[in-house]
């Protein structure tokens, strides 16, 4: 397994290149001089000066690849070209909040979620299967924002179940007063999409032939899709947490933007409309490289889950 | 007379195809027995309602099946069709128990094998997780598993098609069945395992005084174990009765066709009778034997001198494994005769047929034809040539284009190869091969869809006749279609052969048919050639060892009286 | 070969369906599916009607009174529109200064002239069909013009997009090798930054510098560039899978092209994948132009789209004008259902399996 996990560790080198090489072609080259780009963003023209001297703005390409790369492996972006605070320090700050929320968030989402689908997949065919699609299906397409906008309202506003908007220093405040709106929020948006595509594999499942052995043996329906069925559909259920993990640092930027949660995500809106570039930057090369580490760790625990995968 | 422990009557099922079509009816009212302590053998081709019958018994039928209310399975004084559904799961694997076709699939693939024999013992005679084990390991054992105390923790996937097989089989005789449904069992199986597990199942039946119902499509394999036949065809039984009167005296003509259009190993003659021949006449023939053989003056139009290809599968850190397929290969092809290539899965039969074709690439040795190496020529060059050597695969429902009609298909070589004039006239010839293959001009505008099995292998060899070639290699062109279908197919491509001279290079794995086409016969185990002789030589005085296992798994079928002349 | 056979008569050409006349036929039975067909048709028109400026053309237009109530609510109290109107009345002071006023005299000149050269003073209605901005906006044209952007976003979008990942996924699926490691390569860079990520770092950089273009072509642009992975995907292990199957080997066998193999059979038995992905993918980009525009990412100012309409509607909630909200949301929430809708109706007609 060692031999595997080196192999993986190996490839992942061309794709880091690759993202590096993006990142730069998109944010140097594309995004051109920071004189241009920060014009009538920040009147200061030393900082403007400044700022073009360390990116090596009037250097060949190669040259400022190079120090692009340095930063990368040094973990240091330098500072944010609206606030000068490190970019590094501004990272770490972000991401506790987004995680407070987002970790809840993918527990709850995905355990409803397989209960939910278990449950319809049971009673497939029938009224109240399609029923509960069609359901899904019209929650989909209304947006997100309009989910927030009403329970915003609703539940803040008009109910005063839950404070409206803000965040505190305590860990556990923000857990029991700030976070639950929006969790509730994410969850009941997000339950929806995994619940046609968890069922979606368990139907899959279902029509395989060791489901009608399972029958053959005389094993009680029940057992058939608690045992037999969910055993096989956890497979791709994994997979798709496996995927979705990366998301849940960047978190869920919209909500952290209406609940004035200072999170990883509203950070990236923020240094969007500041076109504050360090930012953006550091934390698409940083994501890149967790997700990839995340898929080879996951990749690793399959072994324990599906008996068919062998390192080779 | 022994009792019947199941007794099916007027058994009608049709199914749903979608809200506006009316149901399709798949059996037809049958009525058959099961007498305890015998085998019964439910004999069809496909859409004979073999299996759905068989499925009906347990209830198994998929979601979209429907019963008839009059239709009746009496087991143990009661009728299995109306029973409930707690009734039906305590008899099912208890009383009842089935094997399927396909054992890799029919396994659950994340639980070990020992979990799955111990589920259900643990179910129906109530066995604490050791005692299951520790049966499970002694039943694993009665169903010649090597090994069992480590086998037991195995998962399907790391055990070899027969295996799985037999741990299906352990399975279903854990507790002690009455009745075993056997689904195709051993279809899908290589014919020196199919034996073994034919072997084993007559062996179990024996000893466990258990009744068979064994579904097939093979009367070879009929006349070996069934006691008595039920002969089914599109949704009816034609004919049942005892093995010994179903093979002496068959009255319906389609269990005559049945029996008679299997290539035998003893005869050959000049054409194999068909469905046609019973239904309008009395089915006898009266034909003469055909002669086959090779003699050293005969031209050669390929020849093959060490034909070589290996795969490599990358491995470990950096590495590359090799799995060699065709390990030095030669042999020579005689102009308007046929070579057989005889082998199990794995040999390598279908590589050597595709590296002739460059459809893979050798890794090394030479294809003459007409003096010149096919494998060392450019592509450009080679397009000269690929009209001289075709290929009908074996799966009709993938070697046709879904989305192109027949007509196009037909066309599509003509253009490349640039043969006839104009459209008109390519297209005029594509109507005279849909006659010369015996399919109806209007085949010309429809899709592949809309057609059987062996009509798609017709149309296959129509598109490689549209470039006249000289050889044809034919890799297991009619190991997919059912008996009758194929004897209809071989005979189209013997006539072929008589008028136009043909060149075959013919592969399967079913030595009867491949005697029977056959003047040369070579046989592949591993990728290498392990034999080679005129094909009656081979049968009569195989001198090889893996060459004698082949000829004895055979299904020696029914010991019959000689056929009158 | 030489045979004689005799020319058989020349036989009535009878159209045999094909995959996609039997698909059309499996549609028009599923009801669910015509109907969402029609809605989907129904705001295509709407679009091409707003687009040629028959209708919606003067949306921008302040014709109502600030927060006009929708007509079904018309004579219901509009406390902002009575506070506008005496701010705008509390304009003019109170008091005369024509003493001290030096252009007092001219003011009589100025009024006399402004009188002949005809303004038409509209007068500012007190409610609109579906209600109206804070600007008086009529909010039913808003909406209408707004679909405009939506509709031709997610279309254009999910159109590159389709083509870029079912053109690179035949590449990749059908060459194999180094291609497909090139390929796969470039795949893994853009599947390993998250995707909104993604789309935020490609927006970061259209918004600063413009070299997406502008606008509604800008989103577009940056849609299609990170859209394309997931059809490539399946596009791909799609060329694989038929690339293995018989007729490709035997087009092989008779001496096919590479093209020819690509693109003549392989890409009819593979467009209706294609076709499903891009009615799916319509979806997400109506959905993710909505946010773009809704966080100032997307549309200039001087257009409306369902995101910007929302923008607007975040504030307009707490003071009870809920209409702005209810317009764009559910026009659009209709729209992506019909859409969705259609793309499973598509999936069946195309694909059926037994349900």
């Amino acid at each position: 397994m060692t031999a595997y996990v080196i192999r993986r560790v190996w490839q992942m080198i061309p794709t880091i290149a690759g993202v590096i090489l993006l990142i730069f072609i998109l944010f140097n080259w594309v995004g051109g001089d920071p004189a241009q780009v920060l014009a009538g963003k920040i009147s200061n023209p030393e900082q403007i000066a400044n700022i073009r001297k360390q990116l090596g703005v009037d250097q060949p390409y190669w040259y400022q690849l190079w120090v692009f790369m340095q930063q990368v492996f040094t973990f240091d972006f330098g500072r944010s070209w609206s606030t000068n605070e490190e970019v590094s320090r501004i990272l770490l700050t972000r991401v506790g909040p987004t995680l407070t929320i987002m970790i809840p968030v993918l527990l709850l989402e995905t355990t409803l979620a397989v209960i939910f689908a278990i449950m319809v997949a049971y009673v497939r065919g029938t009224l109240t299967d399609r029923t509960i699609m069609i359901v899904c299906t019209v929650a989909m397409s209304i947006s997100f924002l309009v989910y927030i906008i009403v329970f915003q309202w609703l539940f803040g506003f008009i109910l005063g179940w839950f404070p409206v908007q803000g965040w505190s220093e305590s860990f556990w405040k923000n857990l029991t007063t700030y976070a639950p709106l929006p969790i509730m929020l994410a969850v009941f948006v997000g339950l929806a999409p995994q619940l046609r595509l968890y069922r979606s594999f368990f139907l899959d499942e279902i029509n395989q032939d060791y489901v009608r052995t399972a029958r053959a043996k005389g094993v009680p329906e029940k057992k058939v899709m608690l045992k037999h069925v969910l055993k096989n559909a956890m497979i791709p259920i994994l997979t798709n947490v496996g995927i979705s993990l990366p998301g849940i640092f960047v978190g869920s930027f919209l909500l952290e933007v209406f609940f004035s949660i200072p999170g990883l995500g509203r950070e990236i809106i923020t240094a969007v409309n500041r076109s504050d570039f360090p930012v953006i930057k550091a934390v698409t090369v940083y994501l890149a490289v967790l997700t990839m580490v995340i898929n080879l760790v996951v990749d690793v625990l399959y072994k324990y889950v599906d008996p068919r995968v062998s390192f080779k | 007379m022994a009792d019947n422990i199941l007794q099916v009557e007027n058994l009608d099922i049709r199914f749903r195809i979608d809200r506006k079509s009316e149901p399709f009816r798949a059996v037809k009212g049958i009525s058959f027995n099961i007498p305890a302590n015998t085998t019964v053998a439910l004999v069809g081709e496909s859409g004979s309602g073999k299996s759905v019958s068989a499925m009906a018994i347990l209830g198994l039928l998929p979601e979209n099946g429907i019963v008839a209310p009059e239709s009746r399975i009496v087991y143990g004084g009661r009728d299995l069709l109306k029973a409930q559904l707690p009734e039906m799961q305590r008899i099912r694997g208890k009383d009842i128990s089935v094997i399927f076709q396909e054992p890799m699939t029919s396994l659950n693939p994340v639980f070990t094998v020992g979990e799955q024999i111990a589920e259900t013992l643990r179910l129906h005679m109530g066995l604490g997780l050791r005692q299951a084990r520790a049966r499970g390991v002694e039943l694993l054992n009665e169903v010649g598993i090597p090994n069992p105390q480590l086998r037991i923790n195995s998962y399907p996937h790391e055990m070899s098609g027969g295996q799985q097989q037999r741990v299906m089989i352990a399975m279903a005789i854990a507790c002690e069945p009455k009745l075993l449904i056997a689904d195709e069992p051993t279809t899908a199986l290589d014919v020196t395992i199919q034996k073994q597990i034919l072997d084993l199942i007559a062996k179990l039946q024996e000893q466990h005084r258990m009744s068979v119902l064994f579904i097939t499509h093979d009367l070879g394999v009929v006349g070996d174990i069934a006691d008595t036949v039920v002969v089914m065809q599109n949704g009816v039984i034609q004919e049942q009765g005892s093995v010994k009167a179903i093979f002496e005296h068959p009255q319906h003509p389609y269990t005559k066709a049945l029996l008679a259009c299997r290539p035998r190993l003893d005869r050959r003659p000049k054409r194999l009778p068909v469905i046609d021949d019973f239904i309008k006449g009395d089915g006898r023939l009266h034909l003469e034997e055909r002669r086959r053989g090779t003699s050293s003056g005969d031209p050669i139009i390929l020849e093959v001198k060490d034909l070589n290809k290996t795969f490599f599968l990358k491995e470990g850190l950096f590495g590359k494994r090799a799995i060699p397929a065709v390990k030095g290969v030669s042999f020579q092809l005689p102009k308007g005769k046929t070579l057989g290539l005889v082998g199990e899965s794995g040999s390598g039969k279908t590589t050597v047929g595709l590296t002739l074709m460059r459809l893979h690439d050798a890794t090394s040795g030479e294809v003459l034809f007409e003096g010149k190496d096919l494998l060392a020529l450019t592509e450009r060059e080679m397009m000269a040539y690929r009209r001289r050597i075709q290929i009908i695969f074996q799966n009709p429902y993938a070697s046709l284009n879904p989305r192109m009609t027949v007509g196009q298909i037909l066309v599509e070589p003509m253009k490349i190869h640039a043969i006839g004039k104009d459209e008109r006239e390519r297209v005029d010839m594509a109507f005279q091969l849909l006659q010369r293959v015996g399919l109806s001009p209007e085949s010309f505008y429809k899709y592949p869809h809309e057609f059987s099995g062996g009509q798609r292998q017709r149309i296959a060899i129509a598109r490689c006749l549209t470039m006249k070639p000289d050889v044809l290699i034919c890799d297991e062109s009619v190991s997919a279609l059912d008996v009758s279908v194929q004897a209809q197919v071989l005979n189209l491509l013997q006539d072929l052969q008589d008028e136009y001279g043909l060149s075959y290079i013919f592969i399967s794995h079913d030595l009867a048919v491949v005697k029977y086409m056959s003047d040369r016969v070579m046989v592949m185990s591993d990728g290498v050639i392990v034999e080679m002789a005129d094909s009656d030589e081979i049968y009569r005085h195989p001198r090889e060892e893996y060459t004698r296992k082949l000829l004895s798994s055979i299904p020696k079928g029914y010991e019959l009286a000689p056929q009158p002349a | 070969m030489s045979a004689v056979l005799t020319t058989p008569q020349p036989v009535a050409r009878q159209e045999s369906p094909g995959l996609w006349a039997l698909a059309w036929r499996r549609l028009r039975q599923d009801t669910v599916g015509m109907v969402s067909l029609a809605v989907v048709a129904f705001f295509l028109a709407m679009m091409l009607a707003s687009f040629t400026g028959l209708i919606a053309k003067d949306w921008s237009k302040e014709k109502g009174v600030s927060y006009a109530n929708p007509s079904f609510l018309a004579g219901a109290e509009n406390l902002e529109a009575r506070s506008m109107a005496t701010k705008e009345a509390a304009k003019a002071p109170a008091v005369d200064l024509s003493d001290i006023d030096p252009l007092a005299p001219r003011y009589r000149e100025w009024e006399e002239r402004a009188a002949k050269i005809a303004v038409t003073e509209t007068k500012r209605a007190e409610s609109l069909p579906f209600g109206g901005d804070k600007w008086g906006r009529d909010v039913l044209q808003k909406v209408i013009k707004g679909s405009e952007v939506s509709i031709f976003v997610g279309l254009c979008g999910a159109l590159i997009a389709t083509f870029i990942g079912t053109f690179l996924g035949a590449m990749a699926g059908y060459w194999g090798g180094k291609v497909n490691d090139f390929l796969e390569w470039f795949y893994n860079i853009f599947t390993s930054i998250p995707y909104i990520l993604l789309i935020l770092a490609f927006a970061a950089v259209a918004q600063a510098t413009g070299s997406f273009g502008k606008g509604v072509v800008s989103i577009i642009v940056i849609l299609s560039l990170t859209g394309w992975t997931g059809i490539y995907r399946l596009i791909r292990a799609e060329y694989i899978k038929h690339g293995n199957r018989e007729y490709v080997k035997a087009a092989q066998a008779i001496g096919a092209t590479n093209m020819s193999r690509m693109f003549g059979h392989i890409l009819p038995n593979v467009s209706h994948v294609s076709l499903v992905q891009l009615s799916a993918h319509v979806v997400g980009f109506i959905k993710a132009e909505v946010i773009l525009s809704f966080l100032g990412f997307g549309v200039p100012v001087d257009q409306v789209s369902w995101g910007t309409m929302l923008a607007e509607a975040q504030n307009e909630l707490v003071i009870g004008k809920w209409w702005q909200l209810v317009a764009a949301g559910a026009s659009m929430a209709i729209l992506v259902t019909a859409f969705s809708l259609l793309t499973d109706a598509l999936r069946d007609a195309l694909d059926p399996k037994l349900k």
